[in-house]
């Protein structure tokens, strides 16, 4: 485990994929967890004290397990709300990271959840991630980062 | 007692995860209506009687917080129960929202917190959420 903001967004990704999607994530990877692909990439923009994004990678053999338990079996078999509900699952660990990031006080704006074309990069040209998670689920694999773009406010970066 | 529902969020994914959630937990639910913005909410508002409101915060056209301020500033529905379902965690934002007269429940929620929070905010009765036990007299041996 690296840096607080790692374990900020190590603890509310698990979390959320618990609460809302009631998959539970392995933070020691299997072999064949590590392998799987990082096919289906979302993101939100956010912006307040500080701007940019959070992005949540995961394999595409996840979502219909993910869409069912979010919405029931009818939500299963329909691709557009597949890749929604990963969306939603974005926006909660967004929601979530910034004021454990940020502090209780701190007020952002976030946007509405993107889906990403497969060949397309969700982070800026240079840029690197200010904090990272990856867990094992079921049998495949989810990614999250957080992107800060521009300075962080020092008091942000400990709170 | 009935309960008309308005639910207002601009995800479609959270709105049918929240209608599903009230639909599993037992309440006598009446007619869920749903709106993706505030703009939207409040036309549902003035065209339907609605016993309970649940309510985002980040929406766009119209936020929730936006909202919230005309329902309460409507002498007909400022009594409305209303409860936030956001992922909202600045305390600034929600003592704001605390002061508006309503309740809130951070997501990820559990769906006994939403239940719980709705017993709660609209005062239904243990009678009217379980509903009466019916004893079967039918002269069978049982």
């Amino acid at each position: 485990m690296g840096s607080t903001m790692d374990q900020s967004l190590s603890r509310t990704t698990a979390a959320t994929f618990e609460e809302l999607a009631l998959l539970v994530p392995e933070y020691a990877l299997s072999p064949e967890q590590d392998a799987a692909a990082l096919d289906v990439t979302v993101s939100v923009d956010f912006r307040g004290p500080f701007r940019g994004r959070l992005v949540v990678r995961a394999s595409a053999c996840l979502l219909p397990t993910i869409a069912s338990n979010m919405l029931g079996e009818a939500g299963s078999r329909q691709p557009p709300l597949q890749r929604d509900a990963l969306g939603e699952i974005a926006n909660v660990i967004c929601g979530n990271v910034l004021p454990a990031i940020a502090g209780a006080e701190a007020v952002f704006h976030l946007s509405a959840p993107r889906v990403h074309d497969a060949n397309e990069t969700p982070s800026r040209d240079g840029d690197a991630p200010s904090a990272t998670a990856v867990f094992g689920v079921e049998a495949d694999r989810v990614a999250t980062a957080l992107f800060v773009f521009g300075a962080m406010p020092e008091a942000a970066a400990v709170a | 007692m009935a309960f008309n529902v308005l639910v207002v969020d601009d995800s479609a994914v959270m709105r049918q995860m929240v209608v599903r959630t009230l639909k599993m937990s037992g309440l006598p639910l009446g007619t869920v209506f749903e709106a993706a913005n505030g703009e939207e909410g409040l036309f549902v508002l003035q065209e339907q009687w609605i016993d309970l409101l649940l309510l985002d915060i980040n929406m766009p056209v119209m936020n929730g917080e936006e909202m919230l301020r005309r329902v309460r500033a409507n002498p007909e529905t400022e009594a409305l129960p209303v409860i936030v379902v956001s992922t909202e965690g600045s305390e600034t934002r929600l003592a704001a929202l605390h002061g508006l007269g309503c309740e809130i429940v951070r997501k990820p929620f559990a769906p006994e917190t939403l239940r719980d929070t709705i017993i709660r905010i609209t005062g239904v009765t243990d009678g009217e959420y379980y509903g009466s036990v019916a004893v079967a007299n039918d002269g069978g041996d049982f």
